[in-house]
């Protein structure tokens, strides 16, 4: 059938089809010849840089390859990696994966990358920090190359300290509480502030108390609450600020991104939140306090013997290579390209949290980032929340249910710390 | 009497109005804060006066652009998992109607049963399935899933429909020397088109929000907007609540419109059969 207005015949028309489809497959293609298939969170894509800031443009052109991300937030992140890892193939060389997630199982499903660095090195790999190389050892094998980390920092609004008439911020844990106490009070913009802000369902917390006073949770080497007197002075803490209404009243409800809106309002006069989080807490566009929001390593306490550190909580994120991944070479060129002291330190001035001890030395970083300095102080002597093994998802769960129940006032903090180590205990790895 | 009466009619309307407030405020909630500066969405005490802005709306577009790309996506599953129920559930619906037997009787309930089963429970074996025939990441196979996801309630949906449609009326064009396809193309399709339309508005509306299907079938080219919001809300810099309040209206206005706008269809569609003797 002919069409009387343009002329055209069904057969030409799909001869048209054909013939342009056969001439787009032969044509030359000016895409590159190889694609690296990465499974991430949006922000190690972001810091990675576009266009002109592209910090792997130079890798791209002399690999020719190009990049293609497939993002997800966190914990469906992991899910998908750990999916893909079990497949018989995947397409994904590289995947991005949390510090407190790789067991022995989970561990197996990567390609160990020490005889890949044994055979083509990455730049200067002492430069990276010792602690997060550790946190990504598993069975002796390092399966993963930290590519970013989450230091926990104590943040103050400067504006409410002076309004309260302190002048400088809390140096030991007995003086936070104190400042705390004292700065749960309605602001002379009619605002009701509480002393501290702290999310109920992040074992973090909890732990980092415990550590001001040297206790811990779960160490490196599996021990249950090394120390029960420190973990019960850390909850008897929080359970005070609570009953003195320094911490919320929906203390149970609260969660990590209320923190930030709660210092963003001037609502609270303290947090414990990544060092990362200062750029939002100072956003202009966000924040009433912009560049009235600062930050100090969490203080320890006075009871604790000189020169003791006090060890923060730090959540690193590695580069991993599956071990079914379709182009594992591509994959160690990527990563060591990532890890290079260049790129490093270029991610860290897009808001990365370098890994590179050396990153933090660099002028540039010292001025682009104001707390560049105390965050590679805390980082030295900062630790993962707890290692990584297979029940560690029911006992943090476990353990956050015992501290709520202790800080809300519904179980006397020494049954709720003797609770933690009756119902974790089983858990634990042989 | 009347002031029995008068207590009935204040206390429903007082439970439509909470009920109302209950459904109502949250998405009033993200929309208005949409247009609010970012410094004053969570201010203590809130504002309800302010000057609209469209700011977030513009980073929206520049720093998300994926969102759009993503909503893109979800448009053409939405439309091709819409089509493919519809056009199987009509002819399912159909065939229930006008046969029986005790397989189809028996398969009714299996219809039924099979919607109980929890998604979870059929997507972790699908997985490496899905990956083995490399259909993975492609708008058919969330096409495919959604579609026959709301086969079942569809095909009882139409069944209930085409059953109130007079069986002279199949035997007048049978008559005329209609062939079955012919008599649903041309009887059973026009006069059950209200029914058609509420299976449509179901299998949209399912699509539209999809996640868990999405999360593990796609990755990049068929990405679907839900799974980008769900990307802002957990961003480990940082929510940009302004950001991520701008998207959320952004991908419920189409559907909100589309559900609107069919809302009579979806009401009759609910009570079809309802008067059945």
């Amino acid at each position: 059938m002919k069409d009387l207005r343009t002329g055209l015949t069904r057969r030409r028309l799909l001869g048209t089809a054909i013939g342009g489809a056969a001439a787009m497959a032969a044509f030359p293609s000016w895409a590159q010849a190889r694609t690296l298939n990465i499974l991430s969170h949006a922000v190690h894509e972001r810091v990675l840089g576009t266009a002109e800031g592209d910090l792997l443009a130079d890798w791209k052109a002399a690999n020719d390859a190009s990049l293609s991300f497939t993002t997800f937030d966190s914990n469906p992140l992991q899910d998908r990696l750990f999916r893909e890892a079990s497949l018989p193939e995947t397409e994904y060389s590289v995947g991005y994966l949390i510090d407190n997630r790789p067991t022995s199982d989970i561990a197996a499903l990567f390609e160990p990358l020490g005889p890949l660095n044994d055979a083509n090195p990455i730049e200067d790999f002492g430069d990276i920090a010792p602690g997060l190389i550790q946190g990504m050892t598993v069975d002796g094998n390092l399966i993963g190359i930290p590519v970013r980390h989450a230091t926990q920092a104590l943040f103050y609004n400067e504006a409410l300290l002076e309004e309260a008439g302190i002048s400088a911020p809390p140096q030991t844990l007995e003086e936070l509480v104190e400042q705390a106490n004292q700065l749960t009070f309605t602001s002379s913009a009619g605002t009701p502030v509480t002393g501290m802000v702290l999310a109920s369902d992040l074992a973090v917390f909890p732990v980092m108390f415990a550590r001001a006073f040297g206790g811990d949770f779960i160490t490196h080497d599996f021990q249950l609450v090394p120390d029960r007197a420190a973990m019960e002075q850390g909850l008897s803490v929080l359970r005070g600020l609570f009953e003195a209404g320094a911490l919320p009243r929906s203390y149970a409800a609260t969660r990590n991104d209320d923190m930030v809106t709660w210092m963003q309002q001037g609502r609270a006069a303290f947090t414990v939140l990544p060092f990362a989080r200062f750029a939002q807490l100072n956003n202009p566009e966000q924040s009433n306090f912009a560049g009235r929001i600062k930050a100090i390593p969490f203080p320890g306490s006075s009871t604790l013997p000189a020169g003791t550190p006090m060890s923060a909580v730090v959540e690193a994120w590695a580069m991993v290579i599956p071990r079914n991944a379709t182009d594992k070479e591509l994959a160690w060129s990527y990563i060591r390209e990532v890890s290079s002291k260049r790129v490093t330190l270029g991610m860290a001035l897009n808001g990365n949290g370098p890994v590179r001890v050396s990153s933090y030395a660099d002028p540039a970083l010292m001025q682009a980032n104001p707390v560049a300095e105390i965050e590679a102080g805390v980082l030295a002597n900062a630790r993962g929340a707890f290692p990584p093994f297979p029940e560690a998802a029911r006992a943090q769960a476990t353990m956050l249910e015992e501290v709520q129940l202790a800080v809300l006032g519904r179980k006397s903090v020494t049954d709720a710390v003797g609770a933690i180590i009756d119902r974790v205990g089983p858990m634990m790895p042989a | 009497m009347r002031i029995d009466r008068l207590f009935i009619g204040l206390g429903k309307a007082v439970a439509v109005c909470m009920l109302l407030l209950w459904s109502l405020v949250p998405i009033a909630f993200v929309v208005i804060s949409s247009f609010k500066p970012g410094r004053e969405i969570f201010a203590v005490p809130p504002r309800h006066i302010f000057t609209p802005t469209l700011e977030h709306y513009a980073a929206l577009w520049s720093r998300w652009g994926v969102f759009f790309d993503g909503l893109l996506n979800s448009a053409i599953i939405t439309v091709g998992a819409t089509v493919l129920a519809v056009v199987a559930s009509t002819c399912a619906g159909y065939i229930y109607s006008r046969n029986s037997s005790r397989f189809l009787n028996g398969s009714v309930l299996f219809l039924i049963v099979v919607r109980l089963i929890p998604p979870i429970v059929i997507t972790l074996p699908l997985f490496p399935i899905v990956n083995f025939l490399g259909i993975n990441d492609t708008h058919g196979v969330l096409m495919v899933l959604y579609a026959t996801f709301f086969v079942s309630l569809g095909t009882v949906l139409m069944r209930t429909f085409i059953d109130q449609i007079p069986r002279e009326l199949d035997e007048a064009a049978q008559i005329d020397g209609a062939g079955r396809l012919t008599i649903l193309r041309r009887v059973i399709v026009p006069l059950a088109s209200p029914g058609i339309l509420a299976v449509a508005v179901f299998v949209v509306v399912f699509a539209w929000n999809e996640f868990l299907f999405a999360f593990i079938f796609t990755g990049t080219n068929a990405k679907t907007a839900p799974l980008v919001i769900s990307e802002m809300i957990g961003s480990i810099d940082g929510v940009d609540w302004g950001i991520l309040f701008a998207a959320s209206t952004v991908q419920l206005a189409p559907v909100l419109l589309f559900v609107v706008f069919m809302n009579r269809f979806l009401v009759a569609g609910l009570t079809a059969g309802a008067t059945k003797g």
